[in-house]
């Protein structure tokens, strides 16, 4: 479910498929905007880089309030409740007008927010948050434990596609005071510490919600919060306006008078805004890859890979096991020996990806198991498998063919499907390269089963159990549920090992199983990790700590604030 | 002046004569001269794509972004992905070549089908027929090969029968108006009184006299074919698995500010094709119009 996550933002970036088709078609007219801008960026760019200069001489280390950031949203949300909805520009802006009970640091460990305090009991079995006293809704009516009981019983459990899953052991939700609340479990479930902040279980105001119809409730698109920024004003196709809360808890912030979010459907036109100083902040790669390298070397803007440690992204193949050929463990070890990953994240991703080596992205430090199978680039060792599984090369030195299938959500994923097309045909192995909708591809892959080699990417998020597992339990096989098993493998050992650390307390026995997994699932290879990828924000060279949390591309500004007044505004 | 009328009144009669004629006079036009001259370029690209380039024009083959006369190998640089853009556009004529006239081949036989016999028989199949092509013709044929292209899915064949099945209906008219002018022509009602069957005279005697204006429109519809697939891969519907002009120009549209070459060189190569089909075009409305010498 974690899937929905980037959806939009990769789509807008010039997708190919059809159902935006008619959107794009407007780039042709950004052709023009781009000399137009640049000639009017060309014209101010020595005064500004010259003010520039001497602004960061002198550096202050103390934030000054006031200011206006306007920020890039695309595409343009649906509704503004993460709670309800956890697609990528709803969490972007969302993350402003509410708190999470924590949020997650670099290293992705919980630091206080709206809990000052939590404690699992030693069974396991409890956990209870410490709320923050003193804190009020935008509309001035107290924050309290009701709000997180109510919104834990009403929407986590009912509505929240990941969280449905997150807070299923819980059997009942205590309040034995205005500021504490205790979670009462029929297992434990760590995995719930990892997602409490504002994008993974946010809170909603129960005075608002209570007995409407929490779907239709009319505060889902003008939300009141708890966080640094006030919801005034959506404008749709424009803009969506907040406003500084006066009234936070965590004085003196947010420095910012404003956030603006824009709605820019182009992509062109995105780095055009940023470069011209119109945007000061942008997530999720706002701007086409390779512009992100011309626009770092401005000395106008900063691209900043942090504050996508939450998500831990990850680029992979799933290998359809019900395949003659890839039924054969040596034929998909003889295709991961055949991609250069390395050369992937370097070409097709401009850098912005390491080769990963397992499903547990290596930025989940405790779980990912750098010892566990790994296959280096070798295409005489990728040969000698295909050979030894009984398929030499024939006519025109092709061995099988396959049918590939790659996620339609923008060029970066049809440049990689291009990528594998060619180093497969390198060890005979010919590929032919589908283009679908997101719709059709999901049928395919996760439906139909009709697809052999499929290329999307999932967030692995912080804790492997919300994000990994899903790519391996057998359970979900066939059922066209989008985002889970896509290469049909079944494992009972592998099944045994995720329903084990569901329900497992101790910290070190669930990276034992962890690590077991990663063992198990690199030696059958069902599925080939291949990138973990680095979404990137942009942001002014002006605007300091507009990156602090592992969170960041769903947590607020709250922290942000101005050097050097933007150029422009 | 007389003797060019005379010669249009040999051609309805003499298609062959006709034939040695229209390229003498193709030839005085030097519109015609230089659009055939850019189709030659094009047709020796896509015949000598595998002679020059022998490689698979998508495969990696140097560094990325090469940009062109940086190395003498890859006189007009390489994509985003280490692609000789040389390598594509040869190829890539092919491609483009190959969907333009099989399109316009569906076109043609959809189109002159529909426009013989609506205008041959008349009355409720004429009309029945009409509506049809008007249906057709109400939606946009971009969006409509769209629309196939994104149900079906892209590949060679459903890009072809997509453009085909979209562009036919401005045809069919035409082809109806000349069948109605020649239906009542003498010639015809010649041939009915010797007996001919219906398939004979419109086969053997109505359509070769209305070869001119179907030749000048699939010029253009072919031209026209070249352009829409280009669109299409632009918008990521293109066959993924081969290379094609507009794919190309696509792919490097995200790179257009740093490296211009990779979107515009392909984009060159859709000039020159398309310039050179609507020349030709241009040419052959002037050759095969009779009254046009008088201008």
């Amino acid at each position: 479910m974690a899937r929905h996550f980037g959806v939009g933002s990769r789509l807008a970036r010039g997708d190919g498929h059809g159902g935006s088709a008619i959107a794009q078609t407007l780039r042709f007219a950004s052709v023009a905007l781009y000399a137009w801008s640049f000639l009017r960026f060309a014209a101010g760019a020595a005064v500004i880089a010259a003010l520039l200069l001497i602004a960061t001489r002198v550096s202050a280390a103390e934030p000054k309030a006031g200011g206006t950031v306007t920020a890039i949203i695309q595409p343009e949300p649906v509704v503004l409740t993460s709670a309800l909805n956890s697609a990528a520009p709803t969490g972007t802006v969302s993350g402003n007008i509410f708190d999470g009970l924590v949020d997650y640091d670099f290293d992705l460990k919980p630091r206080p927010a709206l809990a000052t305090s939590w404690e699992t009991s030693a069974d396991g079995k409890a956990i209870t948050f410490h709320l923050r006293p003193g804190v009020t809704w935008h509309d001035g009516t107290p924050f309290t434990s009701a709000d997180v009981k109510w919104t834990l019983e009403n929407v986590w459990k009912k509505i929240h596609p990941r969280n449905q899953l997150t807070f299923a052991k819980v059997t009942e939700v205590e309040t034995p005071d205005d500021l504490t609340v205790v979670l009462k479990l029929s297992q434990p479930s760590v995995a719930i510490l990892s997602s409490v902040n504002s994008n993974g279980a946010q809170v909603l105001p129960k005075h608002l919600y209570e007995g409407t119809d929490v779907l239709n409730n009319p505060y889902n698109n003008k939300p009141v919060g708890t966080g640094p920024f006030v919801f005034k004003e959506w404008k749709k196709g424009e803009y969506i306006a907040l406003e500084r809360n006066p009234n936070y808890w965590d004085k003196p912030k947010p420095y910012l008078d404003r956030l603006i979010f824009r709605v820019i459907p182009d992509a062109a036109a995105r780095a055009a805004a940023f470069e011209k100083g119109e945007v000061q902040y942008g997530v999720l790669s706002p701007v086409p890859l390779k512009d992100a390298k011309r626009l770092a070397e401005l000395p106008t803007l900063k691209v900043e890979t942090k504050g996508y440690e939450w998500l831990s992204p990850f680029l992979f193949i799933d290998l359809n096991v019900d395949n003659p050929q890839l039924k054969d463990v040596r034929v998909r070890r003889a295709i991961a020996h055949a991609i250069d990953k390395a050369a992937l994240a370097r070409i097709v991703w401009f850098g912005f990806g390491e080769p990963a080596s397992s499903p547990v992205p290596s930025t989940l430090k405790a779980f990912h198991d750098p010892a566990a199978p790994a296959y280096a680039f070798d295409t005489k060792q990728a040969e000698a498998l295909l050979d030894e599984a009984g398929f030499p090369r024939g006519a025109g030195g092709v061995r099988f063919t396959l049918n590939h299938d790659y996620i339609p959500y923008g060029d970066d994923y049809k440049r990689s499907a291009e990528f594998i097309k060619q180093a497969l045909k390198r060890v005979g192995v010919e590929v032919n390269v589908r283009t679908q909708d997101v719709p059709t591809y999901t049928k395919r892959v996760y439906g139909d089963r009709d697809s052999d080699v499929a290329l999307t990417w999932f967030a692995a998020f912080s804790d492997p159990q919300v994000g990994v597992t899903r790519v391996y339990n057998s359970a979900s096989i066939g059922k066209n549920i989008p985002w889970t098993n896509g290469s049909g493998y079944r494992n009972p050992e592998v099944d045994a090992l995720i329903s084990s650390v569901q329900g497992e307390a101790d910290p070190e026995k669930r990276v034992a199983d962890f690590r077991k997994l990663q063992q198990i699932v690199l030696t059958d290879l069902p599925t080939i990790p291949l990138v973990e990828l680095k979404f990137f924000t942009v942001h002014a060279a002006g605007l300091k700590d507009a990156v602090t949390t592992g969170d960041q591309v769903y947590g607020s500004l709250k922290n942000a604030w101005f050097e050097t007044a933007p150029a422009q505004n | 002046m007389a003797l060019l009328d005379f010669g249009a009144a040999v051609a309805r009669r003499r298609p062959r004569a006709a034939a040695d004629g229209l390229l003498v006079r193709l030839l005085a036009r030097p519109s015609a001269v230089v659009g055939l001259a850019l189709l030659a370029i094009v047709l020796v690209a896509a015949a000598g794509a595998d002679r020059f380039f022998p490689e698979d024009p998508l495969a990696m083959v140097a560094l990325p972004l090469l940009p062109p006369g940086e190395d003498p190998a890859f006189p007009l640089g390489t994509d985003m992905l280490g692609r000789d853009i040389a390598a594509g556009v040869f190829h890539g004529a092919r491609v483009s070549l190959l969907i333009g006239v099989v399109a316009t081949l569906v076109s043609l036989v959809i189109g002159v089908g529909i426009g013989a016999l609506a205008g041959y028989y008349r009355g409720a199949l004429d009309r029945a027929l009409m509506r049809v092509t008007e249906l057709f013709q109400t939606i946009p044929p971009f969006l409509f090969a769209l629309a196939i292209v994104a149900v079906l899915q892209p590949s060679i064949p459903t890009i072809v029968g997509a453009i085909g099945v979209t562009s036919w209906p401005s045809l069919a008219r035409l082809v109806r108006a000349e069948v109605l002018k020649l239906r009542t022509s003498e010639m015809v009602e010649a041939s009915i009184a010797l007996g001919a069957g219906d398939a004979r005279i419109i086969l053997r005697h109505i359509l070769p006299n209305a070869a001119g204006p179907i030749l000048v429109s699939a010029s253009i519809l072919v031209a026209t074919a070249i352009l829409t697939e280009s669109s299409l891969a632009f918008l990521g519907l293109g066959d993924p698995n081969v290379v094609s002009w507009g794919g190309m120009v696509g792919a490097g549209r995200e790179v257009l500010r740093t490296d211009w070459y990779v979107a515009t060189l392909p984009g060159v190569a859709i000039v020159i094709a398309v310039l050179a089909l609507n020349l030709l075009g241009d040419g052959l409305n002037d050759a095969l119009d009779p009254r046009s010498g008088r201008r």
